[in-house]
């Protein structure tokens, strides 16, 4: 789990151009969007576009992602239970 | 100065036809043209679309364009529509008169581009990339192919409402005495630039859309191109521009406000403008997009303007698709064929209500449509709103100041990488993180340029740029390339439209103002600043930043850029 948290946080930063950000800094339960990071519905269709490139997982419609995109936590437990590759 | 802008011919090809009748005919039979794609090549077969029935090729042919040189749809579409408007308008001969052709469009030449990005890379001379975001080249071909070779040619780029706003700034041409004739509307090809943009953004239904429908999810691109003939104080004219306002919504690059914000304002200052009530609004053709964003937000934006008593209310997009920077003008065609032919186009694939919302109309005829408005929203908030009315409106419009009134407040340019680090003072690395070289220096020039003149928000932005969002258009271009049209960073696209620097200057300050974007090549700076001064002189606002920017590009990326912001007031 430790090693899909990296990987994903990762993947995180760089898809989200979050540049002058370190794996460590971002915690993984606080919430993504409003107040925690502060992240967009932009950065909610680029994460799901990680789900699909690195864990073949497909959402079909955005609004799926709104309660898998509450952390980093809760990502990672997603991705553990439907991940294709 | 003042007078009826009148619209004595108007011209339009689309999915549901290549001329006016055969629109109109479409209309009535509640046919929708929307469909599996034929010829635009993509991967995304499965996603429907509202593709023009005919070929580049045959449209051409139409045309009796020869050679072999690559043509864009974007031209040959809008030089059809164009030839119709003017022989309805019966308008033969041009000499002595001062003409105008405005036209909206976003993809301009993108569609030949694309067809040949690969080949670019390998056969320098096929650079059509600097180019491509050139959108004011297909205006200048529109001109050519419709004989109209010496008119005057201005671009509009503000997404989704760029043909409203062309009309726009026709109908003001006229008020100020600067054409005699102006021929103003859009053109927008499908492209597989937009589409994959489109798809990235998750907005694109695989079902035919469902505008205002509570099940609704996303909307379908079509095509197609529109212009109207305008000329002031004709009499017993096909219909009259009698109300217009553009603002900002000023929210987000692709999202809308809840309340519908820029929606709202456009809408009322179109009713002031056109100096009538809410209820005398007798049809409203919506922007009605058919994704859950535009419709819940306009819905809201309806609620203010109009509480329980909305008017006869559809979304003719279920007919066309979203044929997005023409749709201004398409839209304003089919308002008036409902006027002149006294029936209201139903709404296509509605069922179900969204909960406190509108039952769009099924379509009514026997209508006495005295009043209609029209619709017209883009991303980066470029909102539009038109009133279009059957007699001849009276009312005098507002006197002009002198030209001398106006002056120059403040000027920064920023053309160095070294002083981007500046940008840090007004935001944050969260706030810049997707943002070029280009976004930062125009961002930059425009919070340095209104520091020196010690304004808080400027009253309106008007934005010019020959070339666009050149980096990130070409970064899409080469993700659709070696991607294959499948995981499209939605990022790289949402910042690709023209008008992302001058809807980015709206949101960062908060400016709900009057907002427009001119790309017309090395003119593009002229129509700006000629902009600016008519807003100030007209007293519609006491502090206008127009903010020009350029790039260039080596190996695809920024090589070097330009972005300069200058403060007009008024005394």
């Amino acid at each position: 789990m430790e090693e899909l948290i990296l990987n994903l946080k990762e993947q995180i930063i760089d898809a989200l151009n979050l540049e002058e950000m370190t794996p460590d800094q971002i915690d993984n339960d606080a919430p993504l969007f409003g107040e925690g990071l502060g992240l967009d519905s932009i950065d909610a269709l680029e994460l799901i576009v990680i789900l699909d490139k690195f864990y073949g997982i497909k959402l079909a419609n955005p609004a799926e992602g709104k309660a898998v995109f509450k952390s980093i936590n809760s990502i990672a437990d997603y991705i553990k239970k439907n991940r294709t590759k | 100065m003042g007078g009826a802008i009148s619209i004595t011919g108007m011209g339009v090809i689309c999915a549901i036809g290549n001329d006016s009748q055969s629109v109109l005919d479409s209309l009535k039979r509640k046919e929708s043209g929307i469909g599996p794609m034929k010829y635009l090549q993509s991967v995304h077969t499965d996603i429907p679309v509202g593709e023009v029935k005919l070929s580049t090729g045959q449209m051409r042919q139409m045309l009796g364009i020869t050679g072999d040189n690559p043509v864009s749809r974007t031209s040959v579409m809008g030089a059809i529509a164009v030839r119709e408007a003017l022989s309805q308008a019966g308008i033969k001969n041009l000499e002595g008169k001062r003409v105008a052709l405005i036209s909206g469009t976003t993809v301009g030449v993108m569609d030949v581009t694309e067809q040949y990005f690969e080949r670019m890379k390998t056969e320098p001379e096929l650079q059509y990339l600097p180019h491509s975001n050139e959108c004011g080249r297909s205006t200048h071909e529109i001109a050519e192919y419709s004989g109209l070779g010496n008119a005057r040619c201005c671009t509009i780029c503000t997404a989704c409402s760029s043909a409203l706003n062309a009309i726009m700034l026709g109908a003001d041409m006229l008020k100020n005495d600067e054409a005699d004739i102006v021929i103003a509307g859009g053109s927008e090809p499908l492209s597989r630039y937009h589409l994959n943009g489109f798809n990235s953004l998750m907005i694109l239904d695989r079902q035919r859309c469902r505008p205002f429908d509570e099940t609704r999810a996303g909307l379908n691109l079509g095509e197609g191109a529109a212009f109207v003939v305008l000329e002031k104080d004709v009499p017993d004219a096909l219909a009259y521009v009698s109300g217009y306002a553009n603002r900002c919504d000023a929210f987000h690059q692709t999202a809308t406000s809840k309340d519908g914000d820029g929606a709202y304002l456009a809408m009322s200052g179109a009713l002031a403008m056109a100096g009538i009530r809410p209820e005398d609004i007798k049809y409203i053709n919506a922007h009605g997009t058919g994704t859950p964003d535009n419709d819940a937000s306009e819905t809201a934006a309806f609620r203010r303007v109009f509480g329980d008593r909305l008017p006869d209310m559809s979304s003719t997009k279920s007919y066309t698709g979203h044929t997005t920077s023409a749709s201004g003008s398409v839209e304003a065609v089919i308002c008036i064929l409902a006027m002149l032919n006294d029936f209201v186009p139903a709404s296509l694939g509605w069922s179900k209500m969204i909960p406190g919302g509108y039952v769009p109309t099924m379509g009514r005829s026997g209508a006495d449509l005295d009043y209609v408005m029209c619709n017209s929203f883009g991303f980066g908030g470029n909102d539009s709103s038109m009133i279009l009315s059957k007699n001849r409106p009276s009312g005098e419009d507002a006197p002009i100041m002198d030209e001398s009134c106006v002056r120059v407040a403040a000027r920064k340019v920023i053309s160095d990488d070294a002083e981007l680090a500046l940008l840090k003072e007004y935001l944050s690395p969260m706030e810049t993180r997707r943002m070029g070289k280009i976004m930062k220096a125009s961002l930059l020039s425009a919070f340095e340029a209104m520091k020196e003149a010690g304004l808080e928000k400027p009253d309106a932005i008007v934005a010019a740029t020959s070339k666009g969002m050149l980096e990130l258009s070409n970064m899409f271009l080469e993700e659709i390339a070696q991607n294959k049209e499948e995981l499209l960073k939605p990022t790289l696209f949402m910042q690709s439209t023209h008008n992302t620097i001058g809807s980015a200057i709206a949101i960062r300050t908060g400016c709900h103002g009057y907002n427009i974007t001119y790309s017309q090549g090395d003119d593009s700076y002229y129509w700006a600043e000629r902009d600016a001064r008519m807003l100030l002189r007209k007293g519609e606002a006491k502090a206008v930043l127009v903010c020009s920017f350029d790039e260039n590009l080596l190996d695809g990326r920024t090589k070097d850029f330009k972005a300069e912001s200058i403060i007009y007031t008024i005394d």
